[in-house]
């Protein structure tokens, strides 16, 4: 029998609504007891005063790049920038070479995290062929390897006709859609969000009706497929007011994201030429940065994810135009959640945590983002208060290409804690 | 080098842009955008640049022992050979590179060529590129001195800087406080537009912009310019009227039916002139699609076309700056960082 008690932590699970300082106790890896002075001897004891005791951060949008791109990322140093940034589940896009577009990519996914033994990894696998857009993938026996979704991510699935037959033949063997919604032809192959900043760069923009379009089509489809449906990476102020309508009108099959980023930062970023700053969807103006952030504290979102993009840096030092598109987050995304809606004043912790554990889960349906009794002993324990600023050299992911490098973050995890075992402590790999 | 070495014996005519100059630099060491370019170095560019221009194709040996290439990614033929021209006519050597005969058709990155054009130890590097800020980007990581010659849709600094000169000549005045400039065309793809009205709103100039709304980039009144749509409205009254070309090679061919249709609607007839002031000029920054852009009758012959008169003072401006940029008188140099 193997036990740890990690002691007098705050102890937010939102899942079970606590938030109070206490005690977990901590038995062959899942969760024995939370509570007050609990007087259990335990081979191994954390003490937590003075720090946030979680779930595990679960991240629903990530590239982890293999198989294909080990240069970029690998399942393991993925897992690893993972640990550090306190989550403890992930949902890996399917955007791999060759694309998870079939079992034998996704059983390859699941074998190699199970050998790692670090973090859960839970892999998409693509909605169309070669996420092509017009052949659906054999999503049965995908879910059947493990996969808990499909999205073509990176690209919209364009053809609403196809569109609405992956979402009724998802339904048929109850997969979740989460999809990439940008309309192509709307979006002029723009670089940046079209506005005030794109114009005076000279950049070509992708404007916000691009999304809003996406968003509203498969909001659309959904209603009438009644598939399980989630919405990427949401960013524009009509993708959330389509969200809001579609939840006042009880559309229950229908959850949507907001990656960190795009409620922390804005356009601005993009000045001098920022290549980090680029990404897809764009960061957009603060009228929609603002818009979003009114979103979460409704409780419209349903979960926040990173959509973790390491890149190599040659295809980062670039002109804007041609440079690689997005940004890592596994190492940030607590710390931004913390800065720019807790520090902020917008939400309380205990909300932002929800939107980082228990609801992402609730999306793929997995048992994690909890500290139920008997749950698998996913932990984070952070320290909310610990001001640091970004320093892409210290990144255990191989991705160097973060938006908040430079920026002054509040909020760090200090011990990452997967199926009962320690896995990270002070920012190493234990 | 030894520069004092280099400049003696001076002839009449260096003496005469040294006395112009006054020892006088300007206070950047790369031109990429016209937001760097203060009121101050206007002032001392358009000094050396008129005289310059005075001396015709005189050659000065001021920038003797200095080389410049010419990396022009794209197709030009006045920026080019105003650029060469210049630096030849200041004792310059001068290369040039482009696309098709370039080291990025063998996948080399835009930043490992300018590194490799600015290690022969050129003095200026004058650049012309599809992407925006391009330009700016590299300028950070090279020695040599870096002249934007057209980034994209973004910018194209000495282009503007001769259409002010131009202006501001015909004005006879420091500045173009209450005069009226319309701007018509093809705005959204146009680098000239980029750096022009940047310079317009530093010389104080009113600025109208004419075209579809299809030409119009997103918050375009923020520069500070008024729009319109009826190209008859805008030219009311105006002092200078500015054509531009409509980019088709820059994706303006979705956003209008024809150029047929566009040049009945906002191309520029002796018609629509004389709803200018009488005395007002007609301008484009070339090249001109007759009869598209511009009725073919107004382009080189017509009284109040400054068109090759523009071509002239790129000349004389491009020979300035280059002089200025290339010459400091403090001798500093600029500071950059490898990648």
């Amino acid at each position: 029998m193997s036990t740890l008690l990690i002691t007098n932590g705050r102890v937010i699970d939102p899942s079970s609504k606590r938030d109070e300082v206490a005690d977990v106790f901590i038995v062959d890896g899942k969760i024995q007891e939370v509570g007050k002075h609990i007087s259990a001897i335990a081979e191994k004891t954390i003490d937590a005063t003075g720090l946030v005791v979680a779930p595990g951060l679960v991240d629903i949008h990530v590239h982890f790049r293999e198989p294909g791109r080990e240069d970029m990322e690998t399942l393991e140093t993925g897992s690893r920038a993972a640990l550090a940034g306190g989550i403890t589940t992930v949902v890996t896009m399917p955007n791999t070479a060759p694309i998870a577009d079939n079992q034998t990519v996704i059983e390859f996914i699941v074998k190699r995290a199970r050998e790692l033994d670090l973090i859960t990894i839970y892999p998409a696998g693509a909605i169309t062929k070669n996420e092509a857009g017009s052949m659906l993938a054999e999503m049965r026996e995908m879910k059947n390897s493990g996969a808990v979704a499909v999205s073509d991510d990176g690209v919209d699935v364009d053809n609403p006709g196809v569109l609405l037959s992956a979402m009724e033949y998802a339904k048929t063997h109850d997969m979740l859609l989460m999809n990439h919604c940008e309309t192509p032809e709307l979006d002029e192959s723009g670089v940046m969000h079209e506005g005030w900043v794109s114009t005076e760069l000279g950049l070509p923009g992708i404007p916000e009706v691009a999304e809003d379009h996406g968003v509203a089509k498969g909001i659309m489809l959904a209603q009438r497929s009644g598939a399980r449906f989630h919405i990427s990476h949401m960013s524009t102020k009509a993708a959330a007011a389509a969200l809001r309508e579609a939840k006042r009108a009880g559309l229950a099959n229908v959850t949507g994201e907001v990656s960190v980023q795009h409620f922390a930062l804005t356009d601005e970023e993009c000045r001098g030429y920022n290549t980090h700053a680029k990404m897809y969807p764009p960061l957009r103006s603060r009228d929609h940065v603002d818009a979003i952030v009114e979103a979460i504290k409704d409780g419209i979102i349903d979960a926040l994810t990173t959509d973790h993009a390491p890149h190599i840096e040659p295809d980062k030092i670039k002109p804007f135009a041609d440079a690689a598109r997005g940004t890592v987050g596994l190492e940030t995304s607590f710390a931004v959640m913390n800065t720019y809606l807790v520090k902020a004043g917008h939400i309380p912790l205990s909300q932002g945590i929800a939107l980082m554990t228990h609801k992402p889960a609730e999306i793929i349906r997995q048992k994690k983002g909890t500290l139920a009794v008997g749950a698998d002993a996913d932990i984070a324990i952070f320290d909310p208060d610990k001001e640091w600023i970004v320093d892409e050299k210290e990144f255990l992911s191989k991705g160097r290409n973060s938006v908040f490098i430079g920026k002054k973050l509040v909020g760090k995890a200090v011990h990452t804690i997967v199926g009962g075992k320690v896995k990270m402590s002070g920012g190493k790999i234990v | 080098m030894d520069v004092a070495l280099r400049r003696k014996p001076m002839s009449e005519a260096e003496e005469d842009l040294s006395k112009i100059r006054e020892g006088r630099d300007l206070s950047f060491f790369d031109l990429t955008s016209i937001d760097q370019v203060s009121l101050k170095d206007l002032a001392l560019l358009y000094d050396v640049a008129r005289r310059f221009r005075d001396y015709r194709t005189y050659k000065f040996s001021f920038n003797k022992g200095y080389s410049q290439v010419n990396a022009f990614f794209e197709a030009s033929t006045r920026t080019q050979a105003s650029f060469d021209l210049a630096a030849k006519q200041l004792s310059m050597d001068t290369t040039s590179v482009g696309s098709t005969n370039s080291s990025a058709k063998k996948g080399e990155s835009f930043i490992d060529t300018v590194e490799t054009l600015s290690a022969y130890n050129a003095r200026a590097i004058v650049i012309r590129c599809s992407q925006a800020g391009a330009p700016e980007f590299v300028a950070r990581h090279v020695a040599a001195s870096i002249i934007n010659a057209g980034d994209g849709w973004h910018e194209h600094p000495t282009q503007a800087l001769l259409d002010a000169l131009t202006m501001l000549d015909e004005c006879a005045s420091e500045d173009l406080s209450g005069r009226v400039v319309v701007v018509v065309g093809d705005i959204k793809h146009s680098r000239v537009f980029g750096s022009l009205v940047r310079i317009l709103k530093k010389l104080n100039a009113t600025i109208r912009v004419a075209a579809p709304e299809t030409f119009l980039p997103d918050y375009v009144e923020k520069f500070g310019v008024s729009t319109s749509w009826s190209v008859e409205e805008a030219i009311e009254g105006a002092d200078v009227i500015y054509a531009l070309r409509v980019q088709e090679e820059r994706g303006a061919k979705g956003d209008i039916p024809t150029l047929r249709e566009y040049s009945k609607t906002f191309g520029i007839s002796a018609k629509r002139l004389a709803l200018a002031k009488p005395e007002a000029i007609l301008m484009h920054p070339g090249p001109v699609m007759r009869d598209i852009d511009v009725h073919s009758a107004l382009v080189a012959r017509h009284p109040q076309s400054r068109i090759l008169r523009q071509v002239e003072n790129g000349m004389a401006l491009r020979k300035a700056l280059l002089w200025l940029m290339c010459d400091r008188a403090d001798g500093a140099t600029k500071s950059y960082e490898l990648l």
